[in-house]
């Protein structure tokens, strides 16, 4: 099974609908069970007004738990889900936040850095609703970025999707001002063309080595600051699924303002986003 | 004041001579695989008052010293290059990269600069005669500058160097690169203090004041100008003409930057440094841009200031041995000490530390620019500078073959060819891929001390998972194990073995690949070095006909 135990952090906001169909498309998909969580008081009033949500999903009763929680809903979301063994949260997320929501951090970005386990984010634009077809998928040379694919690639096979892109990333600091001491822009080039092949290759080995089979796959190798251009990447070639290996220490406030990697694509989502973490049981 | 035509006449000559002397230097050095900016500085000291002006000192005059009106204009030549030099080296810090590095880096980042800091400083402070300082008011100022100068690395120098060693792409390349520019950005924000206590700019403020400007003025660049700029640069390259809008930008807010930090009592190269960096954070500034600024600031700015450097002192006049000797030992002693111990705390080897130290230790033009800055407001003496050029230039022209001599002994340089060794070439007539991978195995496990039943077992199991069977005869088997470094043996099959190739072809080259288990990238990069070394099929049959293992390595080598 892709994933056991699937977490939705519910809300009464205008897309969560949209995000408990696919709760109950995924939870069909993977044969999984389904938590519901929603960060807020149960009142007579917020009781109708989930019931209402349900009804309109049309989710059978005995095929969720719901748990509601007071408190800060990013911490109620993630406690639940540490509690529950949940190993795939689903939220929403808007596509960019305001400055101010992104350096203090919304809920939506806060449960992104913190989640203990896997996280799918969905967006306006990617709800998730339909299957995805075009997964893109960051590469890390660790056995963290080895399973991230492996497990995205199964959902892959499980969507039936099209098309599954291998991304690796590489960026070699300070090598435009080699030019300052050769002079010469085209060694510089040379170099940068050869290390290119070099990552191509590289990266075929990968992904021979992965032995992976039944949705087409793809490699593709991009230079540039990592997180920045594999979002550009995904968002020019109409990636509806980026996968990412979770980050492999806390992200901070220093972070966000000096943003490196996955602080990247969290700045603005390119489509639909799955960070995966391992061992999250 | 303005130059009459004679001396526009005398300007431009002096200009071309310059720019010409020091390309030529420069290219001539960099037949010896030296940077171009040794060249340009040696051009400096051909030309200058050191040899051509003590020899033809009329026309050495008439050249560079015609009038005070022409000094006047190549000193604001001469300060306009420092400026872009400095815009041109933040545009390469990497702001995120310096700041968020892992442990490893920061240690040797931070040892590599408190340790020759912490030398230089107290050195200079307690024997600050010794040391050449000019007015002994200015022992805290002159003692900062003696530790800043020797802590401060040459981003260009290392970086040329790391390109040049193939090493830039490695765990060491990167280690160099960030703990240059995290020593760069320390270098210059200390240097811009020593500047401020100089109070040499006569709209100086006091100190204090000064320093809380300076923290406002970085503070407010590198925080919000950096956001504001990362808005602007693609909607500039959106509506304005590419390059020129982009590079008029560049540089107008670097001449600005310059302006005002000139104006608060810093040297102008700090605001043009803080504002680089900002610039070169953006991700929407494009590498051609970098390459084309560095390109313009390169070829025509730079040789101009450091041909200047040799037209302004007598090197041989002022040259101090036990100066010279003092700054090299006390450079090396406290770049490699703090680099080795930074290093040997993150866990890396003895080898490696070591060319992180000498990747470190070379000084090159940053050091000669915080010498000039430090002469032109006395507060050094001509023979502290000559030593400082000396050292400058004696340890760029050595990092990188000192490097080279250590990476000879480490892992970085790893390659398929560089791995194989004769004794690990085995010529068989195995009966079936199973026998002859055990066959393998079992050499190399008496050989490397492995425990043959594991390693049979874990390079089967991953053959189990998909053939290694690739196309034209080549296999490639392989495992990872708990080692310390790669090992290679090669099995030749003069009549091919089945091996379920992807083409259905007999292997005849086996190539058994076992890589240390943490190091998943490493066994990637050799897998790839292999197939694409050996993935022809003439090769392979020019390589079955060989019948003597040493024969096989040099044939090897020809397909590198």
């Amino acid at each position: 099974m892709v994933f056991q135990k699937l977490g939705l952090a519910v809300t009464f906001s205008p897309n969560a609908v949209s995000l408990l169909k696919t709760a109950k498309r995924l939870q069909n998909l993977f044969g999984s069970e389904l938590l519901l969580i929603h960060a807020g008081g149960k009142s007579i009033e917020t009781e109708k007004l989930m019931q209402d949500l349900l009804r309109q999903t049309d989710i059978e009763k005995n095929s969720y738990e719901l748990i509601w929680q007071e408190g800060d809903p990013s911490k109620v979301i993630i406690n639940a889900c540490k509690a529950r063994n949940v190993d795939l949260l689903i939220a929403g997320a808007l596509e960019k936040e305001s400055i101010l929501k992104y350096y203090i951090g919304s809920v939506a970005r806060n449960i992104m850095r913190e989640s203990p386990c896997s996280i799918l984010i969905l967006t306006h634009t990617s709800t998730g609703e339909k299957p995805f077809k075009k997964f893109c998928a960051s590469v890390q040379y660790n056995s963290l970025g080895e399973y991230a694919i492996r497990k995205a690639y199964e959902f892959a096979k499980l969507e039936k999707a099209d098309e599954f892109v291998l991304i690796k990333e590489f960026e070699i600091p300070g090598l435009a001002i080699t030019i300052s001491d050769t002079g010469s822009m085209q060694e510089t080039e040379r170099k940068r063309a050869y290390w290119q092949r070099e990552e191509e290759l590289k990266l075929d080995v990968f992904a021979k080595e992965l032995n992976l089979s039944g949705v087409e796959l793809k490699t593709v190798c991009l230079y540039g600051k990592q997180g920045w251009v594999s979002s550009n990447y995904v968002r020019e070639c109409g990636g509806d699924l980026l996968v990412v290996p979770s980050p492999q220490k806390k992200l901070k406030l220093f972070d966000r303002i000096f943003q490196h990697d996955i602080e990247f694509v969290f700045k603005q989502l390119p489509c639909a986003l799955l960070i995966i973490r391992e061992d999250h049981n | 004041m303005v130059l009459n035509s004679i001396e526009i006449v005398y300007f431009l000559l002096s200009i071309g001579i310059i720019l010409f002397v020091g390309r030529g230097v420069g290219e001539l050095l960099r037949k010896f695989k030296q940077p171009i900016i040794i060249g340009e500085i040696l051009a400096g000291i051909i030309l200058g008052p050191t040899i051509f002006g003590s020899i033809f000192k009329d026309l050495y005059d008439l050249l560079f010293n015609y009038s005070p009106t022409i000094n006047f204009a190549f000193n604001g030549i001469t300060e306009l290059s420092l400026v872009l030099l400095l815009l041109v080296l933040g545009l390469e810090i990497d702001l995120s990269l310096a700041l968020t590095q892992g442990k490893r880096a920061s240690l040797v980042s931070i040892l590599g600069v408190v340790f020759p800091f912490s030398i230089g400083f107290i050195v200079a402070y307690f024997f600050p005669l010794e040391m050449g300082i000019k007015d002994y008011a200015m022992r805290l100022p002159f003692s900062l500058f003696v530790g800043t100068a020797l802590s401060i690395t040459a981003l260009p120098v290392a970086a040329k160097a790391l390109m040049d060693l193939n090493i830039f792409k490695t765990e060491i390349g990167m280690l160099i690169i960030t703990s240059a520019m995290f020593n760069d950005l320390i270098g210059w924000i200390v240097f811009s203090i020593i500047i401020g206590m100089l109070g040499y700019s006569t709209h100086s403020l006091e100190l204090h004041w000064l320093l809380i400007t300076l923290a406002v003025f970085v503070g407010v660049i590198l925080l919000i100008g950096r956001k504001i700029i990362n808005y602007v640069i693609p909607k500039l390259e959106k509506h304005a003409s590419y390059p020129g809008g982009i590079l008029n930008f560049i540089f107008v807010l670097g001449l600005f930057c310059a302006a005002f930090t000139e104006f608060i009592g810093v040297h102008a190269i700090f605001g043009a440094f803080i504002i680089g960096i900002a610039i070169g954070d953006s991700v929407h500034l494009k590498e051609d841009t970098r390459e084309i600024v560095q390109q313009f600031v390169t070829n025509i700015f730079a040789p101009i200031f450091f041909v200047s450097i040799g037209l302004r002192v007598n090197f041989i006049e002022n040259f101090n041995f036990l100066l010279v000797a003092a700054f090299l030992l006390m450079s090396v002693t406290g770049k490699m000490l703090g680099s080795l111990l930074g290093a040997k705390l993150g866990g890396i080897g003895r080898e490696n530390s070591i060319i992180i130290g000498l990747g470190l230790n070379a000084h090159g033009a940053m050091e000669i620019i915080l010498g000039t800055i430090a002469l032109q407001n006395n507060l050094i003496q001509p023979k502290v500078f000559v030593a400082l050029v000396i050292m400058a230039l004696f340890t760029s022209i050595t990092s990188a073959q000192l490097m080279n001599f250590f990476l000879k002994r480490s892992k970085q340089l790893l390659n398929f060819i560089g791995l194989l060794k004769p004794e690990n070439i085995f010529f068989t007539n195995a009966s079936s891929k199973q026998e002859v991978i055990k066959e393998l195995c079992l050499s190399i496990s008496n050989q490397y001390k492995l425990n043959s039943e594991k390693l049979i077992s874990e390079v089967m199991a991953r053959e189990e998972l998909i053939s290694t069977g690739l196309e034209k005869h080549l296999a490639i088997p392989h495992a990872k194990m708990n080692i310390q470094n790669p090992i290679v043996a090669l099995g030749v099959h003069k009549n091919g073995i089945d091996f379920d190739s992807l083409d259905g072809l007999p292997a005849k080259i086996i190539v058994l690949l076992i890589t240390p288990l943490n190091d998943p990238e490493l066994q990637l990069r050799l897998l790839a070095e292999i197939s694409t070394t050996l993935g022809d099929a003439e090769r392979i049959g020019k390589l079955v006909e060989l019948t003597d293992a040493s024969e096989f390595i040099t044939t090897l080598k020809q397909f590198s």
